[in-house]
């Protein structure tokens, strides 16, 4: 059962694209296609606009809250080929940084694991995939990865950050050798994975499985487990649970969790990555949880005017 | 169910929050290359259609009971019942840990009449329609949980035995039947019962419900106001009196009493077919149900209200040795002769039939999908699991059903301002998944205050969590440095460890310094001991400090040497050897010569080190203050110099 606790009036003036929350859940950053980024106060159910954001020439995209340890920090990207990054200074938002090495529309944005540093993913239209990485007293250093998909990126999504041999003790003060990775879904019908080496970036992994434009990955947050979890979902209305199970990280499997009548356009795992929430066709948002036996059931819809929300026995699949 | 969502051609978009998912209405067309025109039609579709209304971001939640106040009770008393249980004796076995795990199901349920109570008073005090509304809601379900509860204790907890089972089911229902309570007070607070128009309803009751000597009681009032009756009336006396019922001790066994009570049975027979009762219909449908008639009973219907009461009474009439297995047969039958092909049976009534069935598995189930929250599901469980009654059901992560659902529970408590501290404890009790939900959870606590801070810290210490430990440390820290307090960010970078941040914040102490001629801080700085060693910076920091301080002390010689230290060892940044440089300059004009001559040599070599090496020399001699400065300097130290030569040169004595 879910219910509506909050409604926030953003007063958009056009279609909202993008709405995240920050670590916390205190505060919302939207972002519309009347090109302005609003972020607002949403504690104990209110709604206080704190900031109007402007800078962007056209739609804008998606937004994504950096990890709080480095601020108050938010990246945006739009059809106008930019991606900025804004920052919270003496309670004031204001551009830090703008990134305009992109030929075409930047369509997703994604900051790594805290543990890495400052990092931000971005995908674009023109088929390339840029990292920025802060480096200090406002620099941002940018690695390129040109033609990560033919015809364009349509999402990143940054896999957690997990020490290799992390059972065996660092010595305290010493920085761990992270293994940096991170999916991508494109116009290609496929869903890539990256790994950085040497300081280079890498494509390890080809995910084959859809028959149209990969609209949106999500990488899932690590349980403690040693297997990787990606969803992926496509224009053919398609959603696929890719599951690696050994620490190489070179065996993906593909599970279709199932095939909606439209296109599906957003996948994304709760924190504790047991519900999968799906956007697709038929207005509806569906929760989806693993049982017993592997199987995907979906849980409850959110469905849009049509009354209240049927939650469908996941256990059926349950008893054996 | 998301109101006010136009349901045209509109598509939702989401996101997750740490607790709440975001849905807002849009319009999916990204402009991809190709597609823009697929896009464009989406979009102008859609404006056409009244744009306007697109504007809104809906914060939609699962799980909202823990924000009621009137639960908090029941989740901060079920935590400490709970947690009591965790730690409770193992090694008890047999009987006194059944008592004990008895125990415990008893005070979870009282715990859930105190917030039952607590509810009523809510509605009953409050003028607001809705809120009352609500309340009495809650309290339905409250009622209903402690029912379900109740009675899983009595078949699963307990496991009464025949002989006992009928005895706990029938305290059962006449604990949770009440709809007939306020008739039953009625007619007893009445000046002559017998006369009331209920009397006989309520003399049924108690009969219904196997009370026999308020029901007797009663009926003695009934025969002093009829002598007719009267011999009518000590015979149905007598045999109610000698009624076999189980009892609870052991003084006789299942066979005695059920040769008993087919004797006894046997007797109210004989009576009834000998017309004893024909004269008064409401005594003979008493004898009548005495003998467990079904239809007899089944005419009371109202007075019974429910199926599961019906089948009590039919198995006190009927089969009182009744065997917890034989539970089902009867259920099921009654149920269906209850209910009658009228009305067909509600989510509570197939919990409890699934728990008469023994089917416990199914029981959590349905309370899982029919409840809001998972308080219910996940206690219970926990019980269940105790009284090694849950085989290891393996859901997909490998963690059981008991682990599953305190996940659930506790992960819910996380997104409430001070329940998450409940949901910690809860945590730690699950073995597999705990942890890792702990680390995942806690790092989302918004640090809204210092304390807040420093008590999710603990919990991370306390769990040796340096992940999270650090992760926080570092948040506070950029938090107090946006705020611009240097110290708090300086203590908070150093208890994260982070080198790096240390060194910003020191360089800002610094640059303070140089701009406003004091440090802030002072205790701070002057206490850092070993921490100090964290990064260059900091040292320098505490070492300069410790120059001020040596030198409002006095100890100039002591000063002078670490001045000089700072500069040689390159402790010192670079940047700030001209602010040393300037600091050392009242140590060279004072009457005593204070540096030696090796010591001024060092100095004068770093000054021409710091002039000559400088790349922005130009910048340097453009500078009149600059400029100045150098010159003074040199003209100090030469003539420190002179003296110091002059000085050491000199035999003493002589």
């Amino acid at each position: 059962q879910v219910s509506v606790i909050n409604t926030v009036d953003t007063s958009h003036e056009d279609m909202i694209h993008d709405a995240q929350m920050d670590y916390y859940g205190t505060r919302l950053a939207t972002c519309s296609s009347d090109r302005s980024v609003k972020i607002f106060d949403v504690r104990n159910g209110g709604q206080i606009l704190i900031a109007d954001l402007r800078g962007h020439e056209g739609p804008v995209w998606q937004v994504a809250w950096a990890h709080p340890m480095y601020g108050n920090i938010l990246a945006s990207c739009s059809y106008d080929r930019k991606v900025i990054i804004w920052k919270e200074e003496n309670g004031t938002w204001e551009k830090t940084y703008e990134y305009t090495g992109h030929d075409s529309s930047v369509n997703s944005v994604c900051w790594a694991p805290h543990d890495y540093g400052l990092i931000l993913a971005c995908g674009s239209s023109d088929g390339a995939i840029s990292l920025l990485s802060y480096t200090g007293d406002g620099q941002w250093e940018v690695k390129k990865i040109s033609n990560a998909h033919t015809i364009g990126c349509n999402a990143v999504s940054w896999a957690p950050a997990v020490v290799p041999g992390s059972l065996i003790e660092q010595p305290s003060g010493q920085k761990p050798n992270y293994i940096k990775r991170f999916a991508s879904g494109g116009c290609d019908n496929l869903v890539k994975i990256w790994k950085e080496e040497d300081g280079q970036w890498k494509e390890e992994q080809k995910l084959e499985a859809h028959s149209d434009w990969v609209r949106d990955v999500a990488w899932a947050p690590s349980i403690g487990l040693p297997t990787s979890t990606i969803a992926s979902c496509s224009q053919d209305g398609r959603v696929f649970i890719w599951t690696c199970d050994d620490a190489s990280g070179t065996s993906w499997s593909p599970k279709l969790l199932h095939k909606f009548n439209d296109v599906v356009w957003h996948v994304s795992w709760s924190i504790t990555a047991n519900i999968l929430a799906v956007s697709g066709g038929d207005n509806k948002v569906t929760l989806w949880k693993e049982s017993v036996d592997g199987l995907w059931a979906c849980i409850s819809d959110v469905n849009k005017g049509q009354g209240g929300v049927s939650a469908v026995t996941e256990g059926q699949q349950n008893e054996q | 169910l998301v109101p006010g969502a136009d349901p045209s051609a509109r598509q939702l978009c989401f996101a997750w929050g740490p607790a709440e998912v975001l849905v807002c209405e849009t319009l999916f067309g990204r402009a991809g290359a190709g597609t823009a025109a697929r896009a464009l039609t989406g979009s102008v579709a859609g404006a056409g259609e009244g744009a306007p209304n697109s504007s809104r971001v809906f914060v939609v939640r699962k799980d909202q009971d823990i924000y009621i106040q009137t639960l908090r009770k029941l989740f901060n008393e079920s935590h400490g019942i709970f947690m009591g249980l965790q730690r409770s004796e193992e090694e008890l076995a047999g009987k006194s840990r059944k008592a004990q795990l008895v125990q415990v199901s008893k005070n979870y349920r009282s715990v859930i009449r105190a917030c039952m109570e607590d509810m009523h008073q809510a509605a009953v005090s409050t003028r607001d329609p809705a809120l009352q509304g609500q309340y009495s809601t809650q309290v339905s379900i409250l009622s209903a949980m402690e029912l379900i509860w109740n009675l899983c204790e009595i078949l699963f907890v307990e496991a009464a035995a025949a002989g006992p089972l009928l005895l706990r089911l029938l305290d059962w229902v006449r604990l949770h039947v009440c709809d007939v309570d306020s008739m039953v007070r009625e007619v007893l607070s009445s000046e002559s019962p017998s006369k009331h128009k209920l009397f006989w309803n309520v003399v049924d009751v108690f009969v219904l419900q196997g009370r026999m000597d308020e029901a007797r009681h009663l009926l003695s009032k009934e025969a002093t106001a009829n002598p007719t009756s009267m011999n009518m009336y000590k015979i149905l006396d007598d045999l109610m009196k000698k009624m076999p019922v189980p009892s609870l001790g052991n003084t006789q066994t299942l066979t005695e009493l059920e040769l008993k009570w087919q004797h006894w049975h046997e007797e109210c027979q004989r009576y009834l077919q000998d017309g004893t009762f024909a004269s008064n219909p409401h005594m003979e449908s008493i004898c009548k149900i005495l003998l467990g008639d079904e239809d007899a009973i089944l005419e009371k219907k109202e007075l019974m209200t429910t199926w599961y009461h019906f089948l009590v009474t039919r198995l006190l009439y009927s089969h009182p040795t009744v065997k917890p297995l034989e539970l089902r047969f009867y259920a099921q039958s009654s149920m269906d002769l209850f209910l009658g092909g009228e009305s067909s049976p509600e989510p509570l009534d197939m919990i409890l039939m699934a728990a008469f069935e023994f089917e416990m598995h199914q029981v959590i189930k349905e309370c899982s999908i029919v409840l809001s929250n998972w308080w219910f599901v996940a206690h219970l469980t926990d019980l269940l699991d105790h009284c090694k009654l849950l085989q290891s059901h393996n859901l997909y992560f490998g963690s059981n059903m008991r682990e599953f659902l305190l996940l659930e529970y506790a992960s819910g408590l996380f997104s409430h301002h001070s329940l998450w501290q409940l949901g910690v404890d809860y945590f730690d009790h699950c073995p597999e998944y705990g942890r890792v939900y702990l680390e995942l959870h806690i790092e989302r606590i918004p640090l809204s205050t210092e304390q807040k801070a420093l008590k999710v810290l603990r919990i991370c210490e306390q769990r040796q969590m340096h992940e999270q430990v650090r992760s926080i440390c570092k948040i506070m820290a950029m938090k107090a440095l946006r705020n611009n307090r240097l110290g708090s960010a300086l203590s908070w970078s150093i208890r994260a460890k982070d080198a790096a941040f240390a060194t910003l914040i020191s360089d800002r102490f610094l640059k303070d310094y140089c701009e406003r001629g004091c440090f802030s801080d002072l205790d701070l700085i002057d206490n850092l001991g070993p921490s100090m060693l964290l990064s260059d910076r900091l040292t320098f920091l505490g070492k300069y400090r410790e120059f001020h301080r040596l030198y409002g002390e006095k100890r100039f010689p002591e000063a002078a040497r670490l001045l000089l230290t700072l500069m040689t060892a390159h402790i010192a940044p670079c940047s700030f050897w001209m602010t040393l440089l300037t600091d050392a300059l009242p140590l060279l004009e004072q009457k005593e010569v204070i540096f030696s001559a090796e010591q001024t040599y060092e100095l004068m070599r770093c000054l021409e080190d710091l002039t000559a090496g400088n790349p922005d020399k130009q910048k340097f001699q453009d500078d009149d203050v600059e400029t100045t400065k150098v010159e003074m300097l040199r003209l100090a130290l030469a003539r420190n110099l002179a003296r110091v030569i002059v000085k050491e040169g000199t035999v003493e004595g002589s």
